[in-house]
Order: C-alpha cells, then structure tokens, then sequence
C-alpha cells in the first residue's frame, strides 16, 4: 500500500541576498537566508502529510520547491523515479500537471479579470486536457464536482465568498486531474464554518479520484484531522515525522511538545496547563550552531551546541532528530 | 468570577451603515459590561459585528455611520459625546490595538517617537520622563535591549515584537480599557501564547477592563473571563466562559463549538452549520439564525427573540434554547 509517489532528499535552498556596503567594505561574502536544511521525506500515494511549524519556518518553501517555483540549491525531488529538476525534466510540463498547487490568499491567487469559465478553461487548454468543443461540458462538470452551482462559471472572482473561491482554486487544479495536491494554507483565511465545508470538500474529493495530498498549515487541530502522517518543521529542518495521531497524542520532539502545548485548549479547565515557548524562532540569516533548537531548548546541553542531531526512528514512535529524546520522553 | 462595579456599560448600541441609499444595520441592540480587571471575550465569525462594536464604543465607527445607544464610561456617555472630547478619552483611558502589527505602525518613524506621540498626547511628562517612559513600556512587554530599540524602525522587528510595540503604544498612558481587535490572529500559536499572557498579565497588574475580539474559541477559553457570542450583528448569548463553552445553550453557539476539530475521529467529516450568515441587506424577520437552525420552530420565523436570562449569569436570545442534555448529544 505504501508506494511513495514522491522522494525529497537531502534538499536545500539558500536565498542569497546580495552583498551589502559594509560586506563589501569588511571583505565578508554577502549574507544567505538558510530556508531548508536538508529536508528528505517520501509522500506516499494516497496518504495526507500534514507540514506545520511557525512562519519563516521554511513549510512554504518546500511546498514552492515541490512545485518548481523554487529551484532547491542542493538535493533532489524524484516523481515516479525521475529528477523533477533533472535536464530531461526542465521542458516536461506533464510533472506540472501531475501535481497541483493551491494557495493561501483566495483574493490574490485568481485572476480578477477572468470568469470561473474562463480560469478552468484555461487549465484544460494549456494541458491539452480536452478538445477545444468538449471543454464548456467538462467546466460544468468541475463545477458540480466542487459543489458549486453552474451559473458560477459566468461570473468574476469578487463575486465569490472566500470559500466559494478555494473551491474555486480547487476546480482549477483538479481541471488538469492530478495525482498529488500540495495544499498550502489552503483554508487558513476562512472561518471556522467554512473552513469545515472546504476540507470536508477536499477529503472527499481525495477518497473519489484517488489523492495524495500535501496538507501545509499552521492550523494544528486542523493538520491533526485531515492527515495519516505529519512532518514538524523547524528552521528548515524535520525535527520529527510519524503517524499524525502518535505525534499528536504523545509528540517526541521538545519543539513538537513546545509547539502542541501552545495550540489553546477549547477546555477552560486547562488554563496555566501549557508548557511556554520562550523566544522566538531564530533568523535563517543567522543559524544556531548544533540543533537548530537549542538555543530555545530547556533540554539542550553542550552536545546540542554542536552536533546537529540527526532524524532517526524511535521505538513506539516516528523519526525523532533531538539528542536526547530517550531520556525526555522516559521522564515523560 | 467576581468582579466590582463596572467601569464600561454598554447599553442597546445599534450601528447602521449605509450603502447605495440603502441601510445596513451592523449592530443591533448590544449591551454588556465590562469590570476592571475583567477580560470579555467577543467571539463570532467574519460580519457578526464583533469589530464594528469595538469601534462604535471609541466613536471610530460614527464617522462612517449612525451610532445610537449608550456607552456609559465614567459617568459620561461616549456615543453622545463632542469629537473634541472623545479624543481625550481615545488612547488616554480607552487604548485600541488592531490585528495587522503590520500596517497600524508608521513605517517611516521609529518605535521610539511612535510611543513618544503618544505620551505626548496624553500625559504632562518632559522629554526626558517620556524617553525614560517609553523604555519603560517596551520593557514591560518583554521586548530585549529597550533603550537601544526606541532608535528602529518597525521593519526591524517580527510581528510578534511589532504587536509589542502596538501593546506598549496602546497602554503606554496607564488606559482603565483595552479594546484589543484580533491582536494574535495575524502570529503564531508559540508566540499567540506570549502575547495573550502578556496582555492577562498587565491586565492584572494594571488593574484593567479588556475586551478581545476573536474568532478563535480556544483563544477564549484560555483568555477570557466572560464571553459574548455574535451573529448577524447582534449578541446571541453571554455568560461566563466557563458556562458558556462547557453548556453552550444557543444552537448557533452549540454549532461554532462542534465545527472546531477536535475530539473527532481523525479524517471523519467536520461539522458545519448548514448555510451561510444571512446578508445585513436582507435580514430574515425574527431570528437571523432560524434559516439554518436545526431547532428552529414555527415563531423562531416571526418574532425575534430578545436576550433572557436562562440561569445565573447567562443570557440567551433563542425562544427554544438548547438544554445540557440535548448540547452534549447533539
């Protein structure tokens, strides 16, 4: 059952930002925002991964790499066995098609100036999806598929609720029938109510066409509901990744236990109960030596300063990277 | 929780915008208290109101619309009150801090004069006593190396830390009322935890009445004191935050509980209300909620039912009111 459609390995992504005045003067190489640290996971066909972590934390950036809006400075991104950004691979737009992205901002991710028509259209042509006389028959049936009503496809973007346009964003990437959906912060932006109705939609949608799907918010209730398997990340690091409801109930890592603790309980009743983070996350100007958590870590010790601990598998849980998550999780 | 006599009474505020000749009542007969001390959470989705209310008590939303009603503050009723003297009260007494960090600081001037307008503004201290002030503030809310930040400008800090410069702004002149507008939707949840302990904290310390709108329920929980819920412009139920979201009594109450997820099994479908909010333009007669209620009887259609006490402590405005037993099944 778990074939992984998807291989990250090792992969890297350094923003150079250019030489300032004073570099130049001092003699210093201009600085680099560190966005991803060697990030290797396999998405499994079928499955959800859920991505979460605090903005900056470089879950966008992959979700950008996976898609080829960002070209990875090391490492690779292997789709049914072939390099993604292999020279063969640079030309072929059926990756492209294959796997979908949807985005966050519903206001900004449509174009104003087109109808839900002429948005869904346009996916169908540029894939060569269907001929040109059976496209207004598909639009229609896109439109049914996201539950929404045909006379949608003649009006304009502003004409829609927020949640009308992600299933709207919706429609355009299943147009092209693709096997991977990468979601990023796709219902962030909406209320709660809506929000249910979107992801209802989508877990729907997954079960009917046969989905793998790439979950990425900050929403950690939300990320715990819709996903089989989880990856927290960290300065652009996994810090750790398993099966959603493990790490959920009994989270390994000090960051995933920092990070879980913070979410605010519906329960009056576990007022003062949450274990605080202190600071904030580090610039990825400026990295930390070591384990990109120790400087936040109560657990760290002069082994985390220096060794960045690799993600290995622990018994009875996922793959945890923290140097001393026996004897953390043996207290626990 | 107990709490002495009120320092803010809210009393049948009604706010009505107007759009192509056409009136939109954003806020219908709104009443509540605040305590000092206390902290008031408002609560309800995108358009119920919860906004436009912080903004009709400050005398931000009659420029823009008709306000009535009363809001009693010290004696004095803010909504009759002269421009003239609403702005000794605005960021004196009463402080506002809004949700985008991002957008309610001057990009072009540093933290430190931002927060030195202010004690200008409002207090009688000399250059120097603001400057020592004004440190002061961005120390209190735990913002490292104060002296040397009053020089940076707010492109140099992180949202959470430019919510700190708002928060240092905002109580900088000692207000007795902090209306705070979604002031942790826009960071994380690690450093949401910060900032709403931060604002409990100097609520204590100051003595201080908080109202804090958000649409997040666990925000609520682990904040507030009291809760108010909102739909369509009016509040549907109020009580103490513990009654209110372990008894939720209004249906419309009941249903935002159940669409959050948790406690589900996983991948299973979330609940929703069916429906959608009803346009202001085009409000049903009698409940605004009955069109999407799974309670709703034949008078919810009719009369509009008006915000009773059920039991002590909590007001309901629903003529057929959920009971314990029915809220945990459903």
């Amino acid at each position: 059952m778990t074939t992984s459609v998807l291989q990250i390995r090792d992969l890297h992504l350094r923003f150079p930002l250019g030489r300032s005045m004073a570099d130049v003067a001092m003699g210093r190489p201009g600085r680099v925002v560190n966005a991803l640290n060697g990030v290797s996971l396999d998405l499994n066909r079928g499955e959800t991964l859920g991505i979460v972590g605090e903005s900056g934390c470089g879950k966008s950036t992959l979700a950008r790499c996976i898609v080829r809006l960002y070209k990875p400075s090391e490492g690779e991104v292997r789709f049914d066995g072939q390099d993604i950004f292999g020279a063969d691979q640079r030309a072929d737009r059926s990756y492209n098609r294959r796997v979908q992205m949807m985005f966050q901002d519903p206001y900004s991710s449509l174009n104003p100036r087109m109808t839900t028509g002429q948005i869904l259209a346009e996916a169908l042509r540029v894939h060569d999806m269907r001929p040109d006389p059976e496209i207004p028959a598909r639009v229609s049936e896109l439109l049914e598929l996201v539950r929404l009503p045909q006379d949608a496809q003649h009006k304009l973007p502003h004409e829609f609720s927020g949640g009308q346009r992600q299933r709207i964003a919706i429609a355009r990437a299943l147009a092209v029938e693709p096997e991977v959906l990468i979601a990023d912060e796709l219902v962030s932006a909406l209320d709660v109510s809506v929000q249910a109705q979107v992801v209802n939609l989508l877990l729907e949608l997954q079960q009917e066409l046969d989905l793998t799907i790439l979950f990425v918010a900050h929403d950690l209730r939300l990320v715990r509901h819709v996903s089989n398997r989880v990856a927290v990340i960290y300065l652009g690091r996994i810090v750790e990744i398993g099966d959603s409801e493990t790490l959920f109930s009994n989270p390994s890592h000090p960051y995933s236990q920092a990070l879980l603790s913070a979410a605010p309980s519906l329960d009056p009743d576990d007022r003062g109960k949450t274990t605080k983070l202190e600071g904030e996350l580090p610039s990825p100007l400026n990295m930390p030596s070591g384990c990109p958590f120790h400087v936040r870590c109560r657990h760290a010790s002069e082994i985390c300063k220096q060794q960045v601990p690799a993600l290995l598998p622990v018994e009875g849980r996922g793959e945890v990277a923290c140097h001393h998550v026996e004897e953390i999780n043996a207290h626990a | 929780m107990e709490h002495n006599t009120p320092i803010l009474e809210v009393d049948g505020l009604n706010t009505t915008f107007h759009r192509g000749g056409q009136p939109l009542p954003a806020l219908r007969d709104v009443s509540f208290s605040v305590a000092r001390g206390e902290v008031l959470g408002l609560v309800g989705e995108s358009g119920s109101g919860k906004s436009v209310t912080l903004r009709s008590i400050i005398g931000l939303a009659r420029r823009y619309g008709d306000v009535t009603g009363e809001v009693r503050w010290q004696g004095q009723d803010l909504v009759q009150m002269p421009d003239r003297a609403l702005r000794q009260i605005q960021g004196r007494e009463i402080a506002m801090i809004f949700q985008e960090p991002m957008t309610s600081l001057n990009p072009l001037l540093t933290v430190g004069l931002q927060l030195e307008e202010t004690l200008r503004a409002h207090t009688d201290l000399s250059q120097s006593a603001r400057r020592d002030r004004a440190i002061e503030m961005l120390d209190l809310v735990g913002i490292p190396s104060a002296a040397q930040r009053l020089k940076d400008y707010p492109h140099q800090f992180s949202g959470g830390m430019r919510q700190r410069v708002m928060i240092a702004i905002a109580l900088a002149a000692n207000p007795k009322l902090l209306l705070a507008d979604e002031p942790t939707t826009a960071l994380d949840v690690t450093i949401q935890a910060q900032i709403l302990d931060l604002i409990l904290r100097l609520a204590q310390d100051m003595d201080m009445g908080v109202v804090l709108v958000t649409h997040d329920l666990g925000v609520v929980a682990q904040t507030c004191d009291t809760v108010a819920v909102m739909y369509a412009g009016r509040i549907v139920e109020q009580g103490s935050v513990r009654g209110v979201l372990k008894d939720p009594r209004h249906p419309y109450t009941v249903g935002l509980m159940r669409s959050v997820p948790e406690n589900l099994p996983p991948r299973t479908p979330l609940y929703s209300v069916p429906g959608v909010p009803p346009s202001l333009d085009a409000l049903p007669q009698g409940c605004a909620f009955a069109p999407r209620c799974a309670a709703c009887v034949a008078a919810c259609t009719q009369d509009r039912p008006p915000l009773t006490v059920v039991t002590e402590g909590r007001q309901v405005a629903c003529l057929n009111p959920i009971t314990k037993s029915q809220g945990n099944a459903a």
